[in-house]
């Protein structure tokens, strides 16, 4: 059969037309959002849901780092692995390093310790031994030892961590990431 | 707005197009059967947005597949129901290819000038068949893996060719990562890509002459596609998404243990739309003709068949021949099914690997969700667990003896073939040694305190060797001494001793033990001084406990620690040592170095009960 030139005569009338138009866009709305929507809300997990990174830190989250002995008194910094099982997604990999940190010792076995992230962009900051500072090797953050910055290319300040100290002299960090770029400090 | 709308018409003309693609006229007026080409269309639209959702969270090699499909549907927000979406609308796909199939058969609507839009349908189908049996593969659990082994096998067997077929779909001589890559290449890549576009040639030649209308709908006035008919188009496909939803939240995907090579699974089947061609395939006399003619060459005549159809329509009786013939192969595919389901619910050992599989699913996703999964995959955690390798180590070690609840751990009960009146026949195999399903719990020590015969009933198949311990000194003990501890003033003492017996073990899954009924079944089992009497002889006086007496040589078991991990192993090493059975009396066969140490822990853990349990 050839298809029809012609083409079909309006003969329902406007009210049922409109009913028909109504219910395909209603119905037609349904099944095109629905598996689109599931599967966007589906690809959102990352946002929606908030993941474990790492597992192993005791109830406040602290991971043991090292002994107030093995730290110089004089507040030379020294930088630390932490060691915990990293959760990527399905997979759980035992005793990994899941970040770095700077610890300092002060008089009285007072401890500070540095996110060695820079917050700039995300590198990892070094302790220069000759000018005492933290520097940034990819676009020059440099930052003095309390973590004060010491020019305009950081946003913000070294990002400091929670510490304590045990009775055994065991020195405890909750380790954080914090949003790069932005002048304030927020844990992502 | 429409001065916007004109600006793009101008530019693209989309206006000519919308126009063209819904004002197609429908003479006769717009009819439900018209629909299935659209819910077709419909569902593959789904599977290509679900798929593509999936896509961004699957991971495709044998370390990496199953694990981030298990994260997908039990982690990931929302996954369940993509995947379920994804999952049960490939199902409806099939039962629609069918119904459209069936509509244009029965419309005759292969007939000129419709034939080559009829092939590019046969084609289509094809690719569908094709995107199911790849998309069975990628969880990479036991259902999906050893279901597609039996396909790649099929294409093995393809004369000429078939072993290198087989190695390009594979990857390689085996299954591994390379074949989960090309599986899913093929699945979201090369076979969506060759639908999208046998579709639109599909859909263009049918745009070309029309729908197939029944000489009596001729005759009535023309409807319109737009709206009428996409109104029942919609509303079939809400039926359809309906149905999908339904199952999604009914059933969900299903997700089996991670796929084990070296664990045959018994209960493999195809998918539903597949398990007529599989019961097919289990005809002896189809199976005597060889694979190659089962799978393939009944299967392309039947395709040979439905591919001539539109030339078979021209004969006087052809048209009839060809929805006799479609009939004929639906209701043949629907009877091969039924039997295929009817055998395999009448199959308790069937039923009981089903079972198993389906527990292996839960058992991973639960050890995941507590563990993590490790680098060596998902798998690594089942086989490190005790209450999934006991009973199969079980099975395979102590189950041609012993039994556990009546089975052989897995649920099955062992059967061995004999002959009747010149007729094989299955019958169950009888145990020749005790049940262990209860072994070293407290109603397992009173049993044999008070009806030793009964809990070694099965030692008389074992022939003369087991009839000494039927009629040995234990048993004459019990027989002497049962009447006595049943007494209902001797029912504490009767605890305690059991009590005290229990706590020997120190089986954590028993515990807690009450520390006075121990301290008095103690003191029972040293001087057989009940609450109403006292035994005939003092367990003292044979068995050995570290803290009692010297016990009275072989063939009498220690005590010490009975039922308990140290003291299972070891029986299990050698139950003929002299502080268990002895040379003499032993009939259980040492298993020292016929099972790995490292079996043999998984075995005991799993008898004692000591694995992760869910709080």
């Amino acid at each position: 059969m050839e298809p029809s030139s012609s083409l079909p005569p309006d003969q329902p009338t406007a009210r049922r037309n409109f009913l028909a138009v109504a219910g395909s866009l209603v119905a037609g709305a349904i099944v095109s959002l629905t598996p689109l929507m599931a599967g966007l809300a589906f690809f959102l997990d990352p946002v929606l849901r908030k993941k474990e990174t790492f597992k192993g830190g005791d109830a406040d989250g602290f991971l043991p780092v090292t002994t107030l002995s093995e730290l110089p008194d004089d507040g030379t910094p020294l930088r630390f692995a932490l060691l915990a099982d990293k959760v990527d997604a399905w997979n759980q990999f035992k005793n990994q390093s899941i970040g770095t940190v700077y610890l300092r010792k002060f008089e009285g076995n007072q401890v500070i310790a540095f996110n060695d992230t820079c917050p700039h962009l995300g590198c990892k900051v070094d302790y220069q031994e000759a000018s005492q500072t933290f520097l940034c090797p990819c676009h020059a953050s440099a930052f003095k030892l309390d973590g004060e910055r010491m020019n305009h290319i950081p946003p913000r300040n070294l990002d400091t961590l929670e510490v304590k100290t045990d009775s055994n002299g065991k020195v405890w960090v909750k380790y954080q990431d914090f949003q790069c770029g932005v002048e304030k400090k927020g844990a992502v | 707005m429409n001065s916007l709308l004109d600006w793009l018409d101008v530019r693209t003309g989309y206006k000519a197009l919308v126009h063209e693609a819904l004002n197609e006229p429908i003479p006769g007026g717009a009819k439900w059967k018209y629909v299935w080409g659209s819910t077709l269309t419909f569902v593959f639209a789904v599977q290509v947005i679900t798929g593509f959702f999936l896509w961004s969270a699957y991971s495709p090699s044998t370390l990496t597949a199953w694990e981030s499909v298990y994260y997908i549907q039990h982690v990931m927000s929302f996954g369940w129901l993509v995947r379920g979406i994804h999952h049960f609308a490939a199902q409806a796909m099939m039962v629609l290819l069918g119904l459209h199939f069936m509509q244009v058969v029965i419309a005759g609507a292969y007939r000129a000038p419709r034939e080559v839009n009829f092939w590019l349908g046969l084609v289509l189908l094809q690719i569908v068949l094709g995107l199911s049996l790849t998309g069975y593969l990628l969880p990479w659990d036991q259902k999906g893996y050893y279901a597609t082994k039996v396909a790649t096998n099929i294409v093995g067997v393809t004369p000429v060719i078939g072993p290198q077929l087989q190695q390009i779909a594979q990857g390689g001589t085996t299954y591994g990562h390379h074949t989960l890559t090309r599986f899913f290449a093929l699945h979201a890549g090369v076979l969506p890509a060759l639908l999208v576009g046998f579709l639109a040639l599909h859909i263009y030649v049918f745009r070309r002459h029309g729908i197939t209308v029944s000489e009596a709908d001729q005759k009535k006035p023309i409807g319109k596609f737009w709206p009428d008919q996409v109104l029942m188009d919609a509303v079939a496909c809400l039926g359809v998404l309906a149905t999908i939803l339904f199952f999604t939240v009914w059933k969900g995907a299903e997700l089996t243990g991670p796929a084990d090579a070296s664990e045959a699974y018994s209960a493999a089947r195809p998918e539903w739309y597949f398990l007529f061609l599989f019961r097919f395939l289990k005809f002896e006399e189809v199976d005597k003709l060889g694979l190659v003619f089962g799978a393939l060459y009944v299967p392309g005549a039947i395709m040979g068949v439905i591919a001539l159809m539109p030339f078979i329509g021209k004969w006087k009786l052809g048209h009839r021949f060809n929805i006799a013939f479609t009939f004929a192969l639906l209701a043949g595919a629907a009877f091969l099914t039924a039997i295929a389901l009817k055998e395999d619910s009448a199959d308790k050992n069937y039923q009981a690997a089903v079972h198993m599989a389906e527990f292996e699913g839960h058992r991973a996703v639960e050890l995941a969700r507590e563990f993590g999964i490790p680098s060596t995959g998902a798998l690594s955690l089942l086989k490190e667990d005790a209450l999934i390798q006991g009973p199969k180590l079980f099975a395979r070690h102590c189950a041609s003896c012993h039994r556990y609840n009546g089975h052989n751990g897995l649920d099955q009960v062992p059967m061995r073939e004999v002959e009747e009146n010149g007729e094989k026949k299955q019958v169950e195999e009888l145990a020749t040694a005790a049940d262990l399903g209860e072994f070293g719990s407290r109603n397992w020590i009173t049993k044999v305190l008070t009806d030793y015969h009964t809990t070694f009933a099965p030692l008389k198949n074992s022939g003369e060797r087991g009839e000494r311990f039927l009629q040995g000194e234990m048993a004459e003990w019990v027989k002497d001494n049962a009447e006595t501890l049943k007494k209902p003033e001797n029912a504490d003492s009767l605890k305690s001793l059991v009590e005290f017996l229990v706590a020997e073990g120190g089986r954590e899954e028993l515990q807690p033990f009450d520390p006075a009924l121990v301290e008095a079944g103690k003191a029972i089992f040293k001087s057989g001084q009940l609450a109403n009497g006292s035994f005939t002889s003092n367990c003292a006086d044979c068995h050995t406990l570290a803290s009692v007496g010297e016990g009275a040589g072989p063939g009498y078991p220690t005590l010490t620690g009975y039922a308990g991990k140290v003291w299972l192993t070891e029986f299990i090493k050698n139950p003929a040592h002299d502080g268990f059975y002895g040379s003499e009396r032993n009939l259980m066969p040492g298993f020292e170095g016929k099972i790995s140490d490292k079996e043999l822990k998984l075995l005991v853990d799993w008898m004692v009960g000591d694995y992760f349990r869910k709080k």
